[in-house]
């Protein structure tokens, strides 16, 4: 694991209109379905249901 | 036997190793109680939870899966509720007044929690702040339901319409 601690952490989550939902921040990300656990810095989670690389955004979410 | 008493806040029912509490306040109605054990979990049974539907630790699996604090359980023998890691927060917690003083200086934010329900919403949990539609607010210990289906008709968030369009993913 890796320790970036730059004092405080700042998780911070964007609903992108018509897009996904964008997680900056220090983030463990649970996907039950794979038994993963992810850490990361960024991501980018589908909220429009078409995505094809679910839970992820794919940029389905444009084609109408 | 099956017990249905309330506490406050809730109901709780126990069996003869473990107690189960339960926040209505706190559902999101997000389903995976009686998705997961409708032996014990029925809705459209009163009461609701039958303790004598399942083995002890089939219904602590479910509870735990809840996404929300609305389920919680705990052992009848207090000297087995052993804090286990912080993730385990659905071993009802215990905040007495003094314990409310240390949270508040407490220096560290909680952890995020990002948990991807099965053909559900995404569910976050800790210390963030949330932007949508113009607005950005600060949540602290608090837990949010994000639509993935999107046929939620109060979105961003979930509203269970995830169960009625049948919404795999
Ligand atoms: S899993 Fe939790 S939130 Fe969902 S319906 Fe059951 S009690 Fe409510
Ligand atoms: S939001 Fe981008 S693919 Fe669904
Ligand atoms: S995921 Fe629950 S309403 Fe869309």
């Amino acid at each position: 694991m890796e320790e970036t601690k730059s004092g405080k952490s700042k998780t911070i989550i964007e609903v992108i209109d018509s897009g996904p939902l964008k997680i900056t921040g220090n983030i463990v990300l649970k996907d039950f379905k794979r038994d993963k656990e992810i850490p990361m810095g960024e991501v980018l989670l589908c909220r429009c249901g078409k995505s094809s690389d679910k839970p992820f955004c794919d940029g389905s979410h444009k084609n109408k | 036997m099956s017990r249905d008493q309330s506490f406050s806040g809730g109901r709780k029912y126990s069996n003869d190793e473990i107690t189960v509490y339960w926040k209505p306040s706190a559902c999101i109605h997000a389903s995976y109680c009686y998705r997961e054990l409708l032996e014990v979990f029925d809705p459209g049974r009163r009461p609701w939870v039958d303790m004598k539907g399942a083995s002890t630790e089939k219904i602590i699996e479910t509870v735990n899966m809840c996404p929300t604090e609305a389920l919680t359980w705990k052992w009848n023998e207090e000297a087995k509720n052993q804090p286990v890691g912080s993730d385990q927060s659905n071993h009802i917690r215990f905040r007495r007044p003094e314990l409310l003083a240390q949270d508040a200086n407490a220096p560290e934010e909680n952890p995020v929690t990002i948990k991807i329900m099965n053909d559900g919403p995404i569910v976050l949990k800790g210390d963030f702040s949330l932007a949508y539609s113009g607005i950005n607010k600060d949540f602290r210990e608090a837990i949010v339901s994000i639509c993935r289906c999107g046929a939620s008709e109060h979105q961003p968030f979930c509203d269970g319409q995830h169960r009625k369009i049948g919404f795999i993913g």
